[in-house]
């Protein structure tokens, strides 16, 4: 059956992407070298981060390109170019390390610097050890999330501030990020495993549609009277924010974008909406203008990115709050940055799943296997955050004189540690299998992935570096 | 009556164990938390703060609430309190299985047992005793501690591994209990406070958080405290020398920095603030007469002391002002940064009984510098530093390592260690051949399991010195658990 599959696959496309993606490594790192010819500089942090940026990238199209094809050849290539994009990145980690003369744990540039790493390791374990080829599919657009975001977050090279100068540090933060990846590794298990389940097309494009909600109305919190939205605003000189009192921000408007954002709001929205209409109507018709929607949906998420990066590098804005005219940037803005890239990310995958959804359930485990694997990275990461919560109240009462003070992420990482806690309860003790077990591994990341970065910039607290 | 006070408790008690409960409760934990970070929470944003975030109305239906201060709200407590006591429920009612199962392990199979077991192996052999003996030959080599069991006409053979995974869990919850008995010994006779000492200074006294005193059963002393900076000027280190005096003697020495606490009889120093206390240590004045003759004096003025001039002429510090500006002829200070200072000495003349205000630098209006019969200059000026110490008594703090100790160890052996039994029973199968019949279980982790039974059927073999056969395993997949 699977060869018949096999067989009918187009033999063009075999080594077409391969040969692309490789052309275009090869272009990106010619012109990465005539960029570091002209500066002299050859292994500095950001070039590496450039090259594994690069490699990653490759690995990512070549993952997706085995998603879409199945051509085993791919997932070779793949892994060797998300080999040499993690020894640039080691190197990369490295250099930080050298430079700052303590481990990358100190901001959380460093800490996504080491995250990314741990992330690229963990895949390449996956697919050696657990034989599950696709997951680079997942992983490796994170991966790319995460480099760029580093690009923008980029800070100069800080001495610990006295708190920070403790083993404890390198014990807490290690553990931490092995345990997220772990987490995140859980993660695309699950989606895999609702792929495998046999879970309508359909209910995955509700869930793209409403991740796109989510993620729109987030930004459009920022809106503004007259279709303007706010962004923080940014000292070019001092390379950081402006506050205009204690812990207050102050905002630049940039009119019109609000009002683009509107409109991908509606266009993301729409196949959520068409997907209720269908479900009460039973009309097989819709989902199909859905799915033609979610098309309509990425163009123009590309084009709300496009302005959004083309407004906010550069010119100077008014202010709500203040008189004169300010500047503004991406680094300011880091969570509606990564926002637009993940809603296209999300989307794209959503179209490869639309389109090859048969070719991607041949190549993947099956579905006990994947809820198994499932299983074991929860059972690796939750003794893991168990420790990364200890070790962090040990260095806490060290520091602070108190284990314990119910800060915003200290609470947070209680909360995660409690979901995962549910999640093995109602495993072992009520026997919970597949979707629902899936859904718990989607809800745990979700909390992950909000303590990592929501508590950071979202609520105040003591825990403050990162 | 009795019994239906019986039958509440017992309904009671079956609410409580389920593990519904436990995850409804579970769940409104998460929700609670939640909460306390996302609504502001005193004491730990300052009350200012919290008017300019909520509105008056608001602010007084959240501190009703006890919305403010989430976490030590009485009913927080009890959500916590009632936990626990679902952890225990749940873990009593649990537990007699799991420990006959622990205690009392099932050694030898009856034949309907040995017909279940999914996964099992029949090897044939020639005699029982030389079967067993090979058997037991490679329980030991795989460290299975085979153990001979006699039954009515035959032995058999159990060999086991790792059973203590399976009380493992309760292992977890106990030192989860553990963990939650520490932070309520630390809630009712725990305190933390803060005492800020400047060189020299010593104290037996903290102030706690709700702003009462609490009497130190000893004296702190601070001999000196400073910070150090890292070439770009940002703080690299702050440190104290701190010395513990018991009855007027130095007991403990010790410096501390932001990671290294001093702990003395269960209290605990910490390096919480450094800075300026805005308070003059030393003044060095150039002294010289109004009138001009003489040579100009180096006088050196602290608070405490006066200084003497002459036989009949004193001067004393008055005020020191670090930030200082002057509104409606009053002298105010703008803040305790030393930026803009100034002094206010008095000079007293005994003979003239007369006492003169002298200001430096001169300030118009309340200076009275041209009549006293000396003139200052200031030469140097040190200004004191105080070390600011987080004070803390945690007495729970032992149960909630020794908790997170034992939970690492149960979580370790709850996920890794496998309880996998093997059974050996020499029978005649259906051909009427002598064989053994092998199988075994365990609770988790299938394909490992699976994995060693075939190396232990393989290592038999070898014993038996028998070639492995095509045939020997066989697996009822239908059965498999996890």
């Amino acid at each position: 059956m699977a060869r018949a599959r096999a067989e009918q696959q187009p033999t063009a496309t075999g080594t077409t992407l391969v040969v692309l993606v490789g052309l275009s490594v090869a272009f990106l790192l010619f012109m990465a070298f005539l960029n570091v010819v002209k500066s002299g500089n050859l292994l500095n942090e950001s070039n590496l981060l450039y090259a594994a940026l690069i490699f990653y990238a490759g690995a990512g199209a070549l993952y997706l390109g085995f998603g879409v094809t199945g051509t085993p050849s791919y997932v070779r290539f793949a892994s060797l170019a998300t080999w040499v994009g993690l020894v640039a990145n080691t190197g990369a980690v490295a250099h930080r390390w050298y430079e700052a003369g303590h481990p990358p744990f100190a901001s959380i540039y460093e800490m996504l610097l080491s995250f990314v790493w741990t992330l690229a390791v963990l895949t390449l374990i996956a697919e050696k050890r657990f034989n599950v080829k696709v997951i680079g599919t997942v992983t490796m657009p994170v991966a790319i999330v995460g480099v760029v975001l580093m690009q923008l977050l980029r800070t100069d090279v800080h001495p610990l501030v006295p708190a920070l100068q403790s083993t404890w540090l390198h014990v807490h933060v290690t553990l931490a990020m092995l345990a997220y990846a772990a987490c995140a590794l859980s993660f695309a298990l699950a989606m895999m495993f609702l792929i495998q389940d046999g879970m309508k097309t359909e209910t995955f494009l509700a869930a793209t549609s409403l991740f796109g909600i989510a993620t729109y109305a987030g930004v459009l919190t920022r809106f503004e009277k007259w279709g303007g939205l706010s962004l923080a605003a940014w000292d070019p000189k001092e390379k950081s924010e402006i506050f205009i009192a204690k812990g207050m921000r102050l905002f630049v408007v940039i009119p019109d974008l609000g009002w683009l954002m509107v409109l991908v709001l509606v266009a993301v929205g729409a196949p959520f909406a068409l997907y209720l209409i269908s479900r009460r109507n039973h009309d097989e018709r819709l989902i199909n203008i859905a799915n033609n929607a979610v098309f309509v949906g990425i163009l123009l998420q590309v084009l709300a990115l496009a302005f959004f990066l083309l407004r906010a590098r550069d010119g100077q804005y008014g202010s709500l709050d203040a008189e004169g005219f300010y500047a503004t940037s991406l680094t300011a803005s880091p969570f509606i940055l990564s926002g637009l890239v993940g809603g296209i990310f999300v989307s794209l995958l959503y179209l490869l799943l639309l389109w090859r959804r048969q070719d991607l359930q041949r190549m993947l485990p099956n579905a006990d296997e994947l809820d198994r694997i499932t299983y074991k990275t929860i059972a690796i990461a939750f003794p893991l955050l168990t420790l990364m919560i200890a070790a962090g109240a040990y260095w806490a009462n060290r520091t602070w004189g108190s284990y314990w003070s119910w800060d915003p992420k200290e609470t947070w990482a209680a909360i995660t540690w409690l979901v995962y806690a549910g999640y093995l309860h109602m495993r072992i003790t009520r026997g919970w299998r597949g979707r629902r077990a899936a859904y718990f591994a989607i809800l745990g990341f979700g909390v992950v992935m909000f303590t990592f970065f929501g508590v950071t910039y979202l609520l105040p607290g003591m825990h403050a570096y990162a | 009556m009795a019994g239906t006070i019986h039958s509440a408790s017992r309904k009671l008690w079956q609410t409580l164990s389920a593990i519904k409960t436990g995850v409804i409760l579970l769940i409104l934990v998460v929700i609670i938390s939640a909460a306390g970070t996302v609504i502001l929470q005193r004491p730990v944003t300052d009350a200012d703060d919290m008017q300019r975030a909520y509105s008056p109305q608001m602010l007084r239906v959240l501190d009703a609430l006890g919305l403010t201060d989430v976490f030590h709200a009485w009913w927080f407590l009890l959500l916590m309190t009632l936990v626990s006591l679902s952890i225990i429920a749940a873990s009593i009612q649990r537990f007699p299985n799991a420990w006959r199962y622990f205690a009392r392990p099932y050694k030898s199979p009856d034949e309907t047992f040995r017909k279940a077991l999914p996964t099992q192996a029949q090897i044939p052999i020639e005699n029982e005793e030389a079967g067993l003996m090979a058997a037991e030959r490679a329980f030991r080599r795989m460290r299975l501690g085979p153990e001979r069991i006699v039954g009515e006409n035959r032995f058999s053979l159990f060999g086991e591994r790792n059973r203590i995974s399976e009380l493992a869990v309760y292992i977890v919850h106990a030192s989860l209990l553990l963990i939650f008995l520490g932070g309520i010994v630390d809630g009712l006779w725990g305190w933390r406070g803060y005492v800020a000492l400047t060189r020299g200074q010593q104290s037996g006294q903290v102030e706690a958080q709700n702003g009462t005193k609490h009497q130190l059963p000893f004296l702190i002393r601070c001999d000196g405290a400073g910070q150090e900076n890292y070439a770009d000027g940002s703080p690299k280190k702050w440190w104290s020398q701190l010395t513990v005096l018991e009855d007027g003697r130095d007991v403990l020495h010790k410096e501390i920095v932001v990671n290294e606490p001093l702990v003395y009889r269960g209290v605990r120093f910490y390096q919480a603030s450094y800075g300026p206390t805005g308070k003059l240590d030393e003044l060095v004045l150039a002294a010289s007469l109004t009138s001009g003759t003489g040579e100009a004096k180096q006088i050196a003025l602290t608070f405490d002391e006066p200084a003497q001039l002459d036989a009949d002429t004193s001067v004393r510090m008055a005020e020191f002002i670090p930030d200082y500006v002057v509104r409606d002829g009053q002298v105010y200070t703008r803040s305790a940064q030393v930026e803009n200072p100034a002094v206010h000495l008095i000079v007293e003349s005994r003979k003239t009984g007369k006492t003169f205000n002298f200001w430096l630098p001169a300030i118009p209006g309340v200076e009275q510098n041209a009549a006293s019969p000396y003139q200052f200059e200031a030469k140097d000026l040190k200004t004191g530093y105080f070390t600011g110490l987080e004070v803390s008594h945690e007495p729970g703090q032992w149960a909630v390592w020794t908790g997170v100790v034992l939970m690492g160890l149960g979580l370790g052996v709850v996920f890794y260690l496998v309880h996998m039994r093997f059974w050996i029973v020499p029978v005649h199968n259906a051909r009427g051949q002598l064989v053994l019949w092998l199988g075994g279980t365990a609770n988790k982790n299938r394909e490992v399991f699976e994995e060693r039974f075939q190396r232990l059927v393989e290592e038999i073999q070898v014993e038996l010195k028998i070639k492995p056969e095509p045939c020997a395993p066989t697996h009822a997949a239908s059965l498999a658990g996890v």
